[in-house]
């Protein structure tokens, strides 16, 4: 700004070419031009800039403006001021704790670094429940962006104090008028909420309903009825010679995590004798993938499949026989029968079908066969699924009645999960107090007057009582990351019991479970195992038990049951199964993102859900599946009418699957929980009419105009003849010969057969430190998946999101293969004089028949000692370690994916995009939230590298440096793969070979032990076994 | 008896005195663009500048927006590498080849074929470039000395090789090119009547003043030159082929690639030459320069090549039979018969069936014809180079992570960009660049006064 006034400091400065101003002028040669600076608009002639100091201005901010941006941002590392004792930046804390959901359990040991929980494993020491892939992936739950930070009341936040009084009023205030005070929730298996839930029933004079949208309530009202007990019962897989299965997924979904495990145990070669699996069921599940003998079975008629079964062993055993229309699967049944039958008490039939009639002729077999207190544990019974059905029918006929003044839900979401969902929204409209408990503005949270944000598992305190007589801990290993208090808390605090749960916790532990154990021992351990005095109260108060042991059971007649089950053998229905999938379940965790990501093991489609059905039954509806250009999966669209329900659902073939059934699983379809959750699928529990997973489809019908784009992580299913990719053999076999399925490769030279290994053109790597080996045993793996997730979690593994999928661009570092036999091979084409052109095309198509296998194939860098990936980088950033490893030094990659081509096994990982803090993939590496799940050992990659397995070289280093410190040696099992310590089932097996004493060395002597494509002669570092199939 | 032997031909039709050849040739420079030029150039510079739009939006947001996957890691990037690569094979071959051959026909021909592989190399060098996750550390190729001490480049990778190769083969090629044209120029300097075109070209003609001792260094060079130019015509196509050969993936294992790519490449080069030339003689009157005598010739060439690749394809069908191993079996199957047929059945008839046509003298005298071959022949040698990347790749080993590929907007504008490069540079070239080596044609020129026998 140019000051028209001119002060002057003596006279002199005033006049004109004086002295002072001459010398005024040398001071400052060239005036500022201080008018361009403001924005002033004085005139143009008054200006006293020139056209260079422009220029120069301008040359200064652009180069000071280019100069700021060049600069990084600035991240600091803050430094503790007081560090906290337990907390040593870089060195992790493990903690005992547990899992629970309502669905599934586990105990668990919880990873934490610097205070943030990274990564769950089992809990060895006790290995309760199983730590599946939605376990593992429970980890990312915390640091969901999307849930509740805040109490709400309509919407609103509202402080805890304030919600705290108003509804204490309200409670009274309805206890006063003598209306009923309702509280909702899944099975609960904590003893202390289970206690406070008492104190709140008696302070308002409240009843409790429990429900489970999964529900079991089937075989717990059969046992009720057969026993007197109202309990699961555990069920021994690993004891059972002989395991029958209807339409039970016992791998994927069913009741327990943990079968798994169990059912490993038994399906190892090694032990000269293996499990025979017998699966009727009416889609392909998990669990009929990994049978020996599988029979697709229409959905209606495994009621009478049963009833078969039953005669079969009801005439060996002198027991009365009912009249029963032949079955289509008579001779698999016979089969089953006979095996059952010679392995009395040591056999197993379970089914999944939650209808009390099916359960109690189940009941009754296994029974017969003498399985109680053997295979079927009723006196060390499961807690995990209590929920009775008709306890929330009789809530629904109350509401509608408008008997009921409060309703508060206990983490559970009815209108998204009940099928009369809309019934239930209908009727809460009438409840004068509507209260969410919930870690999410979830579909019946954001109906509800008040919202009680709860905390996450992993910041909360808690105990579970999941068996008779084993006790575990849950114990928060990270301080509340919001304004959220732990469900205990928040009723404690309305019965008058004050906030501390944790007081309140040790207290009632120590008064009736620890006995005179120590707190600190078992927190721990996480777990305590058989506290006699309190399994005595609980059994005491079972004081109606009558037959636990099995022994009376012939007392209880089944009659009216195999009549009711009869009845409902529809012969011309199309039937609809809802089932769950591994990774998404029950749908609680539908907006984790690992979750979505996860292929489902059989059908490898991700981020969906679906109608499955027969290559056969599509074809006879005019349905298709196609490729586009891309490989990219499209299906036809149908609309389903099932108890006038009518849905869109996109359709997928699925081989294996039985003719005139169709699948859907439950668990999508989510609003408003989140971004990932968002879109995906359809709500299926609208069709779970009275809980039960079997429902008839009275349309179906195909919308013309309309694809679905799938995304599947596998487009081809067949092996393709290969059959060195996937080795099998039966056990007869296996017995005879070690090495059957596996015979030695001999390649033909000039020098006669060779074997792979002495023909090569390379020199042997050095190797006398240490040389890490990963073995994976086939007949163990059942695909569950877990494995894939404890990769995500540990190696940073970016979430790519549907569309990335569909275009093959997965980013798994472990995937599994999945392979569906063909009806095709060599010998057929041979006798048949087919073409070779016609050969491989029907290669291509999975079996028709009834007999269509499946095997599964965990697959993840091989570490070559020979590799292709290394000799082709041309800057060198993939190389080899000394130990064995096939390093990949992101820093170093250029990105030209000649790796990745040459790879024979397809397993590296190109970063197409910046998977971090991109808008474009929204899941949780583009918020500081979800980032706090990372493992700070392990670098996020940036876009246009190259990445794959590292064998988790993070834990290798860990080890390494520890063990120097104390300056001794590595001992076998104190380096392990986030993949190892995830199978439940011990198929992976993670060591050091140049260790004569470790398991991995003696894996790699296994006769059934082979690399994978071995004539390449790459050499790798991972070894399959064999997989035997007890036919 | 007095016996004389049949007159040959001449090189050089309608009886051009040595002074017409000068004018022929300034002509075009000295000139103004006719509207054909413009209207090309001008067509040329948008799919260029599309092209450049394509490759930002890459650089600037990931090689994720072209359509490659986990399975297929290649496709139109590599493809067209090797595509211009092959294309650019020409040039060298009837500068230096024909050279040491004494083939005085490439005269008239070899200033463009040089002036296309240089270009074509430009263009085939963007997409080894281009190709890489992080372009910006594409110096990591290079074995500079840095401050980490064993980290070097890794000489077993033939793309490394690819470098060396290519590079060479630029620098050679474009030396040279260069040194052909000094004496062109200088031409051009002496009849410059503009003082900046006057300026321009005498920078560019390094003071050549045609003095004997300018010609005999000319001659020397020129010589040294094709000596180290000819084993470049073979390796380079030789180490791209290694790129596949060197592999273990099943289509690219295969020990024929070095001499199958070197016949393929100049079957492509040959065919590109044709595109260009046969428009060019129309478009700047240089019909007596490049006859027909010339299309033929460069027809046989494309022939004799092609029947090599046609050889070459029936050989790796052969062998895969032949060797027993079911995976390369199945790889060549699945190229014939697999999802990818049609671009098999395109290259087959592009580059085996088409070329045999040229056994007709009167199919390979035609020029509308030889024009539609030479499209034809870089179809189907775009088409090779497709089918061997995307068809070994997209079907390998394990069946579970076999894949398809598709092309984006993004892929196809990055070539079509790549083209209108190309052309821009060519047009660029043929406006401003003596487009015929009108000082070594004039040493062909009949002074015999055999015309008058006629």
């Amino acid at each position: 700004m140019i000051k028209k006034k001119k002060y002057f400091k003596s006279l002199d400065q005033l006049k004109e070419n004086s002295v002072v101003s001459k010398i005024h002028e040398k001071e400052f040669i060239e005036k500022l031009p201080n008018d361009l600076l403001s924005m002033n608009n004085t005139s143009k002639s008054d200006s006293t800039h020139t056209r260079r100091d422009f220029l120069k201005m301008v040359g200064f901010t652009t180069a000071a403006a280019s100069l700021a941006a060049c600069e990084a941002p600035v991240k600091n590392i803050i430094p503790y001021v007081v560090k906290p004792e337990e907390i040593v930046p870089g060195i992790a804390n493990w903690y005992a704790s547990s899992f629970y959901d309502g669905h599934d359990f586990a105990s668990l040991l919880v990873k934490t670094r610097e205070g943030r929980p990274i990564f769950l494993k089992s809990n060895d020491k006790c290995s309760l429940g199983g730590v599946s892939a939605r376990v593992q992936a429970s980890v990312l739950n915390l640091y969901d962006n999307n849930r509740l930070k805040n109490p709400k009341k309509n919407g609103k936040t509202i402080s805890w104090k304030k919600l705290d009084e108003e509804i204490i009023f309200k409670l009274k205030k309805i206890k006063n008028e003598n209306r009923k005070i309702v509280l909702l929730s899944s099975s609960i298996i904590s003893p202390t909420t289970n206690e406070i839930i008492n104190q709140f029933k008696k302070e308002y004079n409240s009843s409790h309903v429990v429900y489970d949208p999964v529900s079991s309530s089937g075989i717990l009202d059969a046992n009720k009825i057969m026993f007197g007990l109202r309990k699961l019962p555990t069920y021994r897989f690993d004891l059972s010679e002989t395991i029958v299965s209807f339409d039970a997924d016992f791998l994927g979904d069913w009741i327990d995590s943990g079968h798994g495990r169990d059912y490993a145990k038994n399906r190892n070669p090694e032990n000269k004798t293996m499990s025979t699996h017998f699966q009727f069921e009416s889609i392909l599940s998990l669990t009929g993938a990994n049978a020996d003998f599988r029979s697709p079975i229409k959905a209606s008629k495994i009621g009478e499949a049963l009833v078969n079964l039953y005669n079969i062993i009801a005439l060996k055993s002198n027991n009365k026989i009912y009249d029963v229309n032949r079955s289509p699967n008579q001779e698999m049944l016979t089969k089953a029968a006979n095996s059952l039958w010679k392995n009395r008490g040591k056999s197993i039939i379970v089914s999944g079908i939650n209808d009390v009639n099916i359960q109690l002729i189940v009941n009754k077999i296994n029974q017969i066969l003498g399985n109680y207190d053997k295979t079927i544990n009723l006196s060390n019974f499961s807690n995990l699924k209590q929920g009775d059905d008709n306890d929330l029918l009789n809530l629904l006929e109350d509401l509608r009645e408008n008997k009921v003044g409060a309703i508060i839900n206990l983490d559970v979401n009815p209108v998204y999960n009940l099928s009369s969902a809309k019934d239930f929204q209908k009727y809460l409209k009438n409840v004068e107090l509507k209260i969410s408990i919930s870690e999410k503005m979830d579909e019946t949270a954001s109906l509800m007057d008040y919202v009680c944000p709860k905390n996450n598992y992993l910041e909360s305190w808690g105990d579970c009582n999941p068996y008779s007589g084993i006790f575990t801990l849950i114990q928060p290993t990270i301080n509340k990351l919001f304004n959220t208090r732990q469900l205990e808390s928040i009723l404690m605090k309305w019965s008058k019991l004050g906030l501390d749960y944790y007081s309140y916790l040790k207290s009632f532990w120590k008064k009736n479970i620890l006995g005179d154990k120590s707190w600190n021992t078992t927190l721990h351990d996480g777990f305590l195992n058989n506290p006699n005095d309190y399994k005595k109260l609980l059994e005491l108060s079972q004081s109606e038990v009558s037959d636990i042991f099995g022994k009376n059971g012939n007392s209880v007649s089944i009659d009216s049951s195999i009549k009711k089950v009869l009845l409902n053998n529809n012969q011309n229905s199309i039937d609809l199964i809802l089932y769950s999938k591994t990774a998404i379940g029950s749908g609680k965790f539908a907006n984790n993102p690992w979750l979505q990501e996860l292929p489902d093991p059989i059908s490898k489609t991700t981020w969906d859900n679906y109608l499955t059905i027969s290559p056969r039954f599509a074809k006879e509806l005019g349905l298709s599946n196609e490729n586009t250009s891309n490989g990219a999966l499209n299906g036809d669209v149908v609309s389903i009418k099932s108890n006038n329900i009518s849905l869109e659902v996109p359709v997928l073939i699925q081989p294996g699957q039985a003719y005139s059934t169709l699948g859907l699983a439950i668990g999508y379809g989510r609003k408003g929980i989140g971004d990932a959750a968002e879109n995906v699928g359809v709500n299926a529990y609208v069709f779970m009419k009275n809980f039960n997973s079997y429902q008839i489809v009275d349309e179906i019908k195909k919308i013309n105009n309309k694809t679905h784009e799938f995304a599947c992580t596998q487009l081809h299913h067949t092996m393709m003849g290969r059959d060195n990719i996937v080795k099998e053999t039966l056990l007869s076999n296996y017995l005879k010969n070690p090495k059957s399925g596996n015979p030695e490769l001999f390649l033909e030279t000039h020098e006669g057969p060779q074997k792979p290994k002495n023909i090569t053109l390379w020199n042997e790597h050095d190797r006398d430190v240490h040389w890490w080996n990963l073995s994976i045993d086939l007949s163990k793996c059942i695909g569950c998946g877990a494995c894939v997730i404890a990769c995500h979690s540990e190696n940073n593994v970016p979430v790519v999101g549907k569309e990335e999928i569909r275009k093959s661009r997965d980013m798994h570092w472990l995937r599994i293969d999945r392979y569906y036999s063909s009806d095709m091979n060599e010998n057929i084409a041979e006798s048949q004089g087919k073409s070779t052109i016609r050969k491989f095309l029907d290669m291509e198509v999975p079996s028709k028949s009834e007999n269509l296998e499946v095997v599964f194939q965990p697959v993840m860098c091989q570490h070559c000692n020979h590799a292709p990936c290394e000799t082709v980088c041309p800057v060198a950033a993939t190389t080899h370690s000394r130990e064995g490893l096939n390093h990949m030094t992101y820093n170093r990659c250029i990105g030209t994916r000649y790796c990745a081509n040459n790879c024979p096994y397809k397993v590296r990982r190109f970063n197409w995009f910046n998977y971090s803090e991109n808008d474009k993939f929204d899941f949780n590496m583009n918020n500081d939230l979800g980032k706090m799940v990372l493992n700070p050992d392990v670098t996020v990659r940036g876009r246009g590298v190259m990445e794959k397995c590292s064998m988790c070289i993070q834990n290798i280093q860990k080890a390494k440096l520890e063990a120097k410190k104390q300056n001794r040696k590595l001992s076998d099992g104190e380096v392990d793969c986030a993949c190892e310590t995830a199978c439940d089932t011990g198929a992976l097996v993670f060591g050091d070979v140049l260790n004569k004493k470790s398991k991995i060395y003696s894996e790699t002597k296994n006769p059934r032990s082979y690399h994978l494509l071995e004539e390449l002669n790459t050499k790798p570092s991972v070894w399959y076994q064999t997989k035997v199939r007890n036919k | 008896m007095y016996k004389e032997s049949e007159i040959r031909e001449p090189l050089i039709l309608n009886n051009k005195s040595l002074h017409d050849i000068t004018n022929d040739i300034a002509a075009p420079i000295e000139g103004t663009a006719n509207k054909w030029w413009w209207g090309l150039f001008l067509f040329s510079l948008m799919t260029f500048l599309w092209g450049a739009g394509c490759l930002a939006y890459t650089v600037g947001t990931g090689i994720g927006v072209w359509g490659l996957n986990k399975t297929v890691g290649w496709a139109w990037d590599i493809t067209n590498f090797v595509w211009w690569v092959g294309i650019g094979h020409a040039g060298t071959l009837i500068s230096a080849v024909l050279l040491l051959f004494r083939q005085k026909w490439r005269l008239s021909i070899n200033r463009s074929a040089e002036a296309m592989t240089i270009f074509a190399v430009v263009q085939a060098g963007l997409f080894p470039l281009f190709h890489m996750g992080r372009p910006w550390l594409a110096y990591f190729v290079f074995p500079l000395p840095n401050t980490y001490g064993s980290l070097w480049v890794n000489f077993n990778s033939p793309l490394l090789w690819d470098v060396f190769a290519i590079s060479t083969y630029l620098t050679v090629s474009l030396v040279f090119w260069y040194m052909g044209l000094i004496p062109d120029f200088a031409m051009i300097r002496d009849r410059a009547v503009k003082p900046i075109s006057k300026k321009i070209y005498g920078i560019l003609s390094f003071g050549w003043s045609g003095r004997a001792k300018h010609w005999q260094r000319f001659e020397e060079l020129s010589l040294v030159l094709a000596g180290l130019a000819t084993p470049l015509v073979l390796s380079v196509h030789t180490i791209v082929s290694m790129d596949f050969a060197t592999s273990v993936i099943p289509g690219w294992h295969t020990t024929i690639f070095p001499p199958y790519f070197v016949a393929g490449a100049i079957f492509s080069g040959f065919a590109m030459v044709q595109t260009l030339l046969l428009v060019m003689r129309k478009v700047v009157n240089m019909e007596s320069y490049i006859t027909i005598k010339h299309i033929e010739y460069m027809n046989i060439v494309i022939m004799v090549t092609g029947s090599i690749v046609g050889v070459a394809y029936i050989t790796e069908l052969f062998i895969a039979w032949y060797s027993g191993v079911e995976y390369e079996q199945y790889a060549f199957l699945n190229r014939a018969t697999g999802p990818y047929w049609w671009a098999y059945w395109s290259m087959m008839t592009c580059n085996v069936f088409s070329p045999q046509l040229m056994w007709f003298k009167k199919l390979r005298t035609n020029i509308a014809f030889t024009f539609f071959i030479s499209i034809v022949v870089n179809i189907g040698m775009w088409f090779e180079r497709f089918v061997i990347i995307v068809t070994s790749l997209h079907r390998d080993y394990l069946p579970s992570s076999w894949s398809m590929f598709s092309p984006t907007f993004v892929d196809i504008g990055f070539f079509v960009g790549t083209i209108g490069f190309f052309f821009v540079l060519f047009l660029l070239y043929a406006k401003t660049f003596p487009v015929i080596a009108q000082a070594e044609l004039k040493t062909i020129v009949k002074s015999s006064g055999s015309q008058y026998k006629k």
